[in-house]
């Protein structure tokens, strides 16, 4: 019974395990895995308020309580959300009593933000003002950039409470929109809410923040910009003239504000901000046209931006086009001018008297007539000298004296060193180039000079004179003592202000960007987000200061840069502009070179670089071959083996094999080529003679070195006709060395073949050896393997005789048994019949004795005839039990012969 | 790479035809990791500036391809399914993982582990079984795998024989195992079919319907084993097939994704560049590039003109009806990203690089590419919404980082990098996405993760690999025909990321052919002066000739000038040439791209 159960059990638990790994083993194939629970994404010590599960009511809930909130979006598998992560905490940290930052998962399948918002990217930071929201900060994730944008969105407007906060405010580049509102009537005047939440809204429109609003509540600030009535709201623009708002023609609603300071703003300069997606951002500005791009590193939380200032001034002069309108720099001269004369500017703001003032903001300048060697033509060689003072020293904010007067003599002791190169420029162009002062490391004067015509000189010293400015001519010391001709000496002009000279001759930049055919447009980088453009255009990696200045012109495929040895000053932007501007501008186009490149490990092809072209093909004495190529094309880098061959060939005396990579590095168009690979064969004395290596042709080392011996070998067939000089048999010889020396290395290389061959064959005949060696061996093996086949044969043969022999034996054995069986059955037989006898006579006995009854006398005899008849039978009996013994004893003894 | 898709199973059902492709990767199988032996990892990470930075997350990517500790490599994949239907010889394409994991070692520097796995194939390895296999996958994992296996063994530090590179044990299986799948190859068309037995050949009864790119998928492997081996019966049948997909294509320009091989009648007519084509565009490109041939070049560069004509739009590339060139599913396949790579192996990196930025948008929003992504919708595809670590993409990032070294491509690798470990990383391995919308992970780690994701990734990062090579650095082999110059760079990845040394092609055969003419021509530039009479005279004679375009003294000259005259003087622009970068490619970085010249 218990076996029985214990079975049964057994049988169920098979069955149990069987279905079990079914089971399992069906689901193996769709068994997924949900994905990981989420986690805290900041730190439990951050500021920040981490809902980690997606809670998006909760953080509604929360965020009634903070006027500023920052919402950031993000997914804790995305790399940027990962790397912006960090700058957030930064901004919390620094803002954490101000505003609310909730990071919210915005991924997490079961949280409530993924089923309620869609977001195509991470990280998404959305800002709420209160109420008001959500506004998207689009810009570039940085804390300083974040932490601009928060301040923004938590103080939308600016408030004036001052004079000099208005002047301030519009001096900046970047457009203002100003409301004014008298909050003495109510609490809040009708309107205000709504400017207010134009200010935010624009924030919303222009993640940049390039208009700025402010809030006037001071009448008499307000009247200075002509501001009357509360509730109106008035744009800045430094170059046209600023407008109201029109609150009769379009609603006064926040979006309609925004949209008009957005369609009415002016931008003089724009900052450039790709934000790393896909854009078209920069061939929509180079396609306008020639662009100026300036590199300055940028921190927007910083309070003042000297640089960007003096770039401002820069951009508005340039594209201040009409004169009289030139009330632009009042702001800044309200600055340097006692209060008084504000009023008066600004209540003229349109008027020639800026001009007067403008003083400061132009270094001190001459113009130097240089002597002429015809004193009967009609033109003289003019030259605008101008002392800058850059670092350090700024120019002196008083002012009467602008120009130091030693200054002046200093610059032009040292311009009069250099004067002779100048007379080489007579031409109608104006040619500007700065030279470093002798005296002072710190400054440095500029240069530009034309002809012009004498008539026009005249004209403009007399106007001159009735501009009041005093025209003191000097007469240079020591340069003039030397010279005899008096009539040739330089005439030094020294005046206050150059503006309405350079109006007249076209040297100033003011306005120049209506008087060009080449307009600029403006622009502005961060160096600390896009050096790597300033470096793709060839700023150096070593510049620490990360400033940079480059015009791109998208039309003509070139590009120029400023000397990054100049520090970035209004003057050599001006230089470079007026250089860009004019007719036959001095500027060379820049080629961006490779500075970093390792030469090859094996020194077998000559890496060519911008720098050092020149250098290699053209300096060197001997034949060039010059591959173009780029390592992405896959057709040039299949190539390498076959140059390497090549150049491993050519004997290195008489042959460069060099190669560029042309994407890294610039050369003169006239050295361009529009497909890669390509080769030019640059023959010795001969190097402007290039020649390309036909296309039709396949790039193979045959081809090749025929290609070079057709064309190395003109020289040589062109000096065949003329008579051999001396010069002959020893550049024969000298050609037969190298010859020699390459059959050397040739027989070098033949001898190493050589040896690697006998080696070889050293390898085969040991291996030779050794195979006869296993054969002898294999063939021992067989001889003694077929001896003791014959030894096993021979066996076999005994053990057959042997088992005939045996066989034979058994079949006589047989045959005896057979005898034995038959005489046993005759002796059966026998015994039958001796039954029968005896049974017959027990027969005759019993008649016998029936007769004896009948005849007693007979007794006798038949007692005496039985007698010997036993016996008889007795006999019989005993020699068949022998027999049987016998055989018997034969079957015991064949089993024993078997077993044996 | 361009596997001929996920193929049938990522085919939209019901959209008539037969969608049988045997080209699909459905043969996974399990692959042992490189084991612990470290890394050698190059010193330094130039991996420039990247603005919106590698901060946080201590370490840099490439820190985290190490693979998993020793412990636990061999837990690493069992998890992998059954095989539904093995169409690989199990126990063969269980050695070419193997070995392919080796390569993975030799890339990624762990050279002990090479040459252990090279060990284990030489023992015993046994073509002669009983499987039916895919002629293609049998073909870009095994015979790929063991030829670039075979051309890396001497880097590795194996051993090789003295005929290396022309001869080899690796390449005496690769040609093994290649020419098992010659029967194949006998159809009517050329074309082959999609399954082989590699002991009885083609089966009766086998379905003639294969898709384009298990046609023409053959030419990088096969042509490199005529090169090596010196037969050249197996350039032959890639060839033929070539040709005949080509003379097959519509009207328009455009190849189908099936084809019917015997009566070569187009089965499934959509036309694009992803699952089921992709790898033959791919191998007409590398082709050309392997072995300088413009026949391949200009068939590439018809079908580009038809694709760009036809399937793009705004940088998108969507399937279209190969003969109207009607739009028939406005979508994109995690497969067509290695398109922006295979563009700028030609020099068409503004393209490539707009088109990689689209793709980057659909990475950035799931955290990885769904197999069908609906452009207009811009959500994923029901039941096509996983993502098994594909490689496309990376692929075309480190391509692209080669030509433009825009950190953005890095940022994608960084992307790549934390969304794999963040949402795939489980116990034993990396887990296939099975839905990208929540991150639900499948019971699967497809081979294709480590032989070809990892690998790209590290490549990535390592812009000093000798994967890279320029040309800097180079192997010279002694042959008793002269010298071989050897890794020069320029390698060409064949689809399942098996580089291959184009110089060890030429080495093999070109070289030996053109050794005399060498000879001839080095001993003149000695005899220069001294003969100067006479080589004048031939020089000028020779010039002449060149004056007189196509005579036939400079059709002799060039033996791939001579087989066609009259389209030489019509061509222009050289088919084996990249065009040099516009201006504007200086600028096109961080996301900026240009409009073409206008």
């Amino acid at each position: 019974r218990r076996r029985e159960l214990l079975c049964g059990a057994a049988v169920v638990l098979v069955c149990a395990l069987l279905v079990t790994l079914k089971v399992t083993c069906s689901r193996a194939k769709d068994v997924t895995m949900a994905a990981k629970a989420p986690v805290n994404f900041f730190s439990s010590r951050s500021p920040v308020f981490d809902l980690f599960r997606g809670q998006l009511d909760y953080a509604d809930h929360i965020r009634q309580d903070s006027e500023v909130v920052l919402y950031f979006f993000y997914a804790p598998w995305c790399g940027q959300s990962i790397a912006a992560r960090e700058e957030i905490e930064q901004v919390s940290r620094r803002l954490a009593d101000q505003v609310l930052f909730v990071a919210i998962n915005c991924w997490w399948n079961q949280g409530k933000c993924r089923k309620q918002k869609h977001f195509f990217y991470f990280p998404v930071i959305y800002l709420y003002h209160r109420s008001f929201g959500p506004i998207e900060y689009k810009g570039p994730m940085s804390a300083v950039y974040i932490e601009k944008f928060v301040r923004r969105v938590m103080t939308p407007l600016h408030y004036i409470s001052s004079r000099s906060k208005l002047l301030d405010f519009l001096s900046d580049y970047e457009p203002g929109v100003l409301g004014y509102f008298e909050f003495n009537a109510s609490p809040q005047p009708p309107g205000y809410m709504t400017f207010f939440t134009s200010a935010l809204y624009s924030l919303k429109k222009d993640y940049l923040g390039t208009i700025r609003f402010g809030v006037i509540t001071d009448k008499q600030i307000a009247k200075e910009i002509s501001l009357t009535r509360s509730g109106s709201v008035y744009l800045h623009r430094h170059v046209n003239t600023s407008l109201i708002y029109p609150s009769e023609v379009m609603n006064y609603t926040a979006e309609n504000i925004c949209k008009w300071a957005l369609e009415n703003r002016e931008t003089l300069i724009r900052w450039l901000r790709p934000h790393g997606g896909k854009s078209l951002l920069l061939n929509n500005e180079l396609k306008k046209g020639p662009a100026f791009f300036l590199f300055i590193p940028f921190n927007p939380l910083a309070e003042s931006h000297p640089l960007l200032d003096e770039i401002t001034k820069v951009a508005l002069e340039y594209n201040n086009c009409n004169k009289s309108q030139a009330a632009e720099p009042v702001p800044q001269h309200l600055r340097d001018l006692n209060p008084p004369a504000i009023e008066s500017i600004v209540a003229h703001a349109h008027t020639q008297l800026a001009d007067a003032y403008s003083i400061t903001k132009y270094p001190c300048c001459n113009t130097v007539l240089l002597p002429q060697w015809h004193s009967i033509s009609r033109t003289h060689n003019v030259c605008e000298l101008c002392v800058n003072q850059t670092l350090g020293v700024k120019p002196s904010k008083v002012n009467v004296p602008q120009c130091n007067f030693l200054e002046i003599e200093a610059a032009l002791d040292s311009f009069y060193l250099k004067e002779r190169t100048f007379f080489q420029f007579v031409s109608n162009t104006i040619e500007c180039s700065n030279f470093l002062s002798f005296y002072s490391p710190f400054s440095y004067y500029s240069a530009c000079c034309r002809k012009v015509n004498r008539g026009l000189i005249n004209l403009i010293s007399s106007e001159k004179t009735i501009l009041q400015t005093p025209n003191v001519a000097f007469s240079s010391h020591g340069k003039e003592d030397k010279d005899d001709t008096q009539h040739s000496i330089p005439h030094i002009e020294e005046r206050n202000c150059f503006t309405p000279d350079l109006h007249v001759n076209g040297t100033n930049i003011t306005g120049l960007s209506c008087r060009t055919n080449k307009t600029l447009n403006l622009y502005l980088l961060d160096s600390n987000l896009f050096w790597m453009y300033a470096e793709r255009l060839g700023a150096s990696r070593s510049n620490h200061l990360k400033e940079f200045a480059t015009i791109v012109d998208l039309k003509e495929e070139t590009h120029y840069i400023l000397d990054q040895n100049q520090t970035l000053t209004k003057s050599t932007i001006e230089n470079f502009i007026q250089n860009f501007s004019i007719l036959y501008s001095p500027l060379k186009r820049h080629l961006v070179g490779d500075s970093s490149v390792h030469f090859h490990a094996q020194h077998v092809i000559t890496e060519v670089t911008t720098n050092t072209f020149h250098d290699v093909v053209f300096l060197n004495e001997k034949d060039v071959l010059l591959l173009y190529y780029a390592q992405w094309c896959g057709f040039c880098a299949s190539l390498n083996h076959i140059f390497i061959q090549l150049a491993r060939l050519l004997p290195p005396n008489n042959f460069t094999v060099a190669r560029i990579d042309v994407t890294r590095n610039d050369l003169p168009w006239e050295f361009m080529t529009d497909r890669l690979p390509t080769i030019l064969f640059f023959p010795y004395k001969r190097k402007d003679k290039s020649v390309k290596f036909p296309e039709d042709f396949s790039v193979t080392l045959p081809n090749l070195l025929k290609f070079i011996l057709h064309y190395s070998r003109l020289p040589s067939a062109a000096l065949d006709s003329e008579p051999c000089t001396k010069e002959c048999p020893q550049r024969e010889r000298k050609l037969q060395e190298e010859h020699i020396s390459h059959l050397k290395s040739e027989i070098q290389k033949l001898r190493s073949e050589v040896s690697a061959l006998h080696q070889a064959q050293d390898q085969l005949k040991a291996q030779l050896s050794e195979a006869r060696r296993e054969e002898h061996k294999l063939q021992q093996q067989k001889l003694t393997l077929e001896k003791q086949h014959s030894i096993l044969q021979l066996h076999s043969e005994q053990l057959q005789a042997l088992y005939e022999q045996k066989n034979r034996e058994l079949e006589e054995m047989a045959e005896k048994l057979q005898e034995l069986a038959d005489a046993s059955e005759n002796l059966l037989t026998e015994n039958a019949l001796l039954k029968v006898l005896v049974a017959s006579i027990k027969g005759k006995l019993e008649n016998k004795d029936e007769t004896k009854k009948s005849i007693q006398s007979d007794e006798i005899l038949p007692n005496h005839n039985t007698g010997p008849v036993l016996t008889a039978i007795d006999g019989l009996h005993e020699r068949e039990r022998l027999d049987i013994s016998n055989i018997d004893s034969t079957v015991t003894e064949h089993k024993e012969n078997r077993t044996e | 790479m361009r596997h001929p898709a996920s193929r049938k199973r990522a085919w939209p059902r019901g959209r008539g035809g037969s969608r049988k492709c045997r080209c699909g990767r459905d043969g996974r199988l399990p692959l042992p990791r490189p084991r612990h032996a470290p890394l050698l990892l190059p010193a330094g990470l130039p991996v420039g500036p990247a603005p919106a930075g590698r901060r946080g997350g201590g370490g840099g990517p490439r820190d985290r391809l190490r693979p998993l500790p020793g412990a636990r490599a061999r837990h690493v994949l069992p998890r992998v399914r059954e095989l539904p239907a093995p169409r690989l010889p199990a126990g063969r394409a269980a050695a070419a993982h193997v070995r392919r994991a080796g390569h993975l070692g030799q890339i990624l520097g762990n050279v002990s582990e090479f040459q252990r796995v090279v060990n284990v194939l030489q023992e015993g390895v046994d073509f002669n079984i009983d499987v039916n296999a895919s002629v293609f996958e049998t073909n870009i994992r095994v015979v790929g795998g063991l030829l670039s296996a075979h051309l890396l063994s001497k880097k590795a530090g194996v051993e090789v024989e003295a005929g290396w590179p022309c001869s080899g044990p690796l390449l005496r299986m690769a040609e093994e195992a290649a020419r098992k799948l010659l029967p194949a190859f006998q159809t009517p068309t050329g074309m082959p079919y999609g399954t082989v037995n590699l002991l009885h050949g083609v089966n009766p009864g086998e379905t003639p319907v294969t898709c384009t790119a298990g046609i023409g998928t053959f030419i990088v492997e096969f042509a490199t084993l005529s090169h090596l081996t010196g037969d050249p019966v197996f350039e032959n049948v890639a060839r033929k097939a070539l040709k005949a997909l080509w003379k097959n294509r519509s009207d328009i320009g455009l190849v189908g994704n099936h084809i019917d091989v015997v009566t070569a009648k187009w089965v499934a007519q959509d036309a694009g560049i992803g699952a089921g084509v992709d790898s033959y565009f791919e191998y007409l490109v590398k082709g050309a590039v392997l072995l300088h041939d413009e026949e391949l070049m200009s068939m590439f560069l018809d079908y580009n003109k038809a694709i760009s004509n036809y399937t793009k739009f705004e940088d998108w590339y969507l399937w279209v009806q190969m003969y109207k060139g009607t739009v028939s599913m406005p979508v994109f396949q995690s497969l067509e990203a290695y398109w922006p790579g295979l563009q700028s192996l030609i020099g068409d990196i503004n393209n490539a690089m707009r088109t990689f930025l689209n793709y980057y948008t659909v990475w950035k929003q799931f955290g990885g590419l769904p197999e069908f992504y609906n452009i207009p919708q811009g959500y994923t595809v029901e039941k096509r919404e996983g993502y098994p670590l594909r490689p496309e993409l990376i692929e075309s990032a480190m391509y692209l980082y080669r030509a433009t070294r825009d950190p953005t491509l890095l940022e994608l690798g960084r992307d790549a990098v934390e969304s794999i470990e963040k949402t795939s990383k489980v116990d034993c391995g990396f887990a296939t996405i099975k839905d990208l919308r929540d991150h639900r992970l499948d019971n699967r780690m497809e081979s294709f993760f480590l032989a070809e994701t990892v690998k790209y990734l590290y490549l990535l990062f390592d812009p000093d690999n000798f994967i890279h090579n320029n040309g800097s650095s180079f192997d010279v082999v002694p042959m008793p025909y002269g010298e071989c110059i050897l890794g020069a760079g320029g390698y060409v990845f064949n689809t399942e990321a098996h580089p291959i040394d184009p110089a060890a092609l030429h080495c093999c055969r070109k070289q030996k052919e053109e050794q005399w003419e060498v000879q001839d021509l080095m001993r003149e530039f000695h005899f220069l002066k001294r003969k100067r009479k006479s080589t004048f005279t031939r020089t000028a004679a020779h010039s002449r000739g060149g004056s007189q375009a196509g005579s036939a003294d400079t059709t002799t000259e060039s033996s791939g000038k001579g087989r066609n005259p009259e389209k030489i003087t019509k061509r222009r622009v050289p088919l084996l040439s990249c065009p040099t970068q516009p201006f504007t490619s200086r600028l096109a970085v961080l996301g900026q791209v240009f409009l073409d010249n206008t």
